[in-house]
């Protein structure tokens, strides 16, 4: 409502609303630098470290290389979310 | 270079969402330059193609592909095949890839994905600025290399008009004189004297007016 008490309607969103499941938990990639977060996420696999089986990570020569069609084809396929750490 | 934008994803979505089957076709020399039309970007507004036909609930297979020069015959010896079983081809060249593509498919559907806006340079990276109108009579040894044809926005050819301002435009403050330019450009190269020089009448018969225009080499 505005001060003169005029309505606003709520902007829709262009995604259609869908019921989420109660087990239902979002499916990240994450694209991580060879050199560094890649380097730290193999060294907490040393570490015998666990993590939530719904994150994958792919292993970049650098960040620098990640393309929009890569993060693009994630979220085609059904990803969630997209981290990139590097 | 020939340089583009891209239309909104909307707009693009309305023209095509008719087909079954589209391939979104890129241009990879001079709007793939600007980002906006190379096969790079055709992957990438297939890919959102894809996407806006999933959430709209529309069957259609988008493929993408591309070829380096929409606007010759020889570029497309490689996608022969592809192009006759394409329902529809949405074409992300200039304004010239597309229309060559529709004269050379008489049948097959095309529509632009870009808006053609202008024949420019690369001032920075990701800058893109309108520097000739392809007028067809340059004039450009008379100005010193600043085309008034181009970057004057009202086209004068005889010096500034009383919109300029510091070196800048009236239409905007982005914009610089073109007659400023000139003669900025006239002093450094000890030339001023050439501006109070009459110069012949500027042929625009060779322009737009007489109609859509053609150079044929005769030794070819």
């Amino acid at each position: 409502m505005t001060a003169d008490g005029e309505k606003i309607e709520e902007r829709q969103s262009p995604e259609k609303p869908c019921e989420i499941p109660p087990d239902w938990k979002a499916n990240i990639i994450a694209f991580a630098c060879h050199y560094c977060a890649f380097a730290a996420a193999d060294l907490a696999g040393v570490m015998r470290l666990s993590y939530l089986p719904n994150s994958k990570v792919i292993r970049l020569p650098c960040t620098g290389k990640l393309d929009h069609i890569y993060v693009l084809r994630a979220f085609e396929r059904g990803i969630d979310g997209v981290f990139v750490a590097g | 270079m020939i340089v583009g934008e891209q239309k909104p994803l909307e707009e693009i979505w309305e023209m095509v969402k008719v087909h079954k089957q589209l391939t979104v076709f890129g241009c990879n020399t001079c709007v793939a330059v600007c980002h906006q039309g190379g096969n790079k970007e055709a992957g990438i507004l297939a890919s959102l193609l894809r996407m806006k036909a999933t959430q709209e609930e529309v069957d259609i297979e988008i493929v993408d592909s591309g070829i380096e020069r929409q606007c010759e015959h020889e570029f497309f010896e490689s996608v022969r095949d592809l192009m006759n079983r394409s329902e529809a081809v949405l074409s992300l060249a200039c304004g010239i890839g597309v229309q060559f593509v529709a004269t050379k498919y008489q049948t097959l559907p095309v529509y632009p994905a870009l808006n053609t806006t202008f024949l420019g340079d690369v001032i920075a990276v990701g800058h893109f600025t309108e520097k000739c109108q392809a007028c067809g009579d340059c004039v450009l040894g008379l100005t010193g290399g600043v085309c008034p044809v181009s970057r004057c926005c009202k086209r004068l050819m005889n010096g500034p008009c009383g919109g300029s301002s510091n070196g800048k435009c009236e239409i905007s403050k982005e914009i610089d004189c073109a007659w400023q330019l000139i003669v900025d450009r006239l002093e450094a190269l000890g030339r001023l004297d050439d501006y109070e020089k009459i110069p012949p009448l500027k042929d625009w018969s060779k322009d737009r007016a007489g109609g859509p225009r053609s150079f044929k080499l005769e030794d070819m």
